[in-house]
């Protein structure tokens, strides 16, 4: 079976976004910044809840955040 | 570094500094061959409760330095965000796991000695130095779960 892992357009989105830094995005999620970067580098795959309150940080669909994704690993 | 490493990195020093002075009492005591329950019971009783008073001062400590540092760099009284997030909660459920596999096989290896003809005070000796080693172990692999990423 072919391995997945979850992907995100974190960085693309606070690019977008005015250059949101990585605090801002922490703050407004209810997170810490090293949440935040462990999220971005594909360390960490976030809950259902937490990824929904990235999305709505964005003003943008969850599917437009997260995507599952067949993995290079 | 984050707040929470920092109160890891506490966590862990003060373990270790417990693990030094329970290791240099109890090794002479090993040497002369004169294991007496008072002694082993009174340094037992001095390890457990000085772990629970460092790691309680150790962290009010730590909050307060971390408070003092980030007014001094932000130059504002406004109070550090000590938020625990989902991440920190998962990395800490599994220190804690690894912290009780690695007491659970301590406590097995201190149960053989038993078996092999040693001492009921050689076996709550080293039942008292695993649960320290398996606290430094559960405080390492936060580390490296940190690291991994969760």
């Amino acid at each position: 079976m072919e391995k997945r892992q979850v992907r995100n357009n974190i960085r693309k989105l606070r690019f977008y976004h005015g250059e949101m830094t990585q605090e801002q995005l922490a703050e407004i999620a209810g997170v810490t910044r090293q949440t935040i970067i462990a999220i971005e580098g594909g360390k960490y795959a976030p809950s259902l809840e937490l990824a929904f309150k990235i999305a709505l940080a964005f003003g943008v669909p969850i599917g437009e955040v997260f995507s599952y994704e067949v993995g290079d690993e | 570094m984050s707040t929470r490493k920092i109160s890891i990195s506490v966590s862990l020093v003060s373990t270790l500094l417990i693990l030094g002075y329970y290791l240099f009492n109890l090794i002479p005591m090993f040497q002369k061959g004169d294991l007496n329950s008072e002694d082993i019971f009174r340094l037992a009783g001095i390890v457990i409760i000085a772990s629970i008073v460092l790691n309680i001062l150790g962290n009010i400590l730590t909050n307060i330095v971390i408070n003092i540092v980030h007014a001094i760099q932000t130059q504002s009284d406004k109070e550090v965000r000590l938020i625990e997030d989902e991440r920190d909660k998962l990395i800490g459920l599994k220190g804690t796991q690894v912290s009780y596999v690695a007491f659970s096989l301590g406590v097995l290896i201190a149960m053989l000695t038993f078996v092999f003809g040693q001492p009921p005070l050689v076996m709550f000796s080293l039942i008292i130095l695993f649960s320290l080693i398996a606290e430094i172990i559960g405080d390492l692999s936060q580390f490296y779960f940190d690291y991994k990423g969760a």
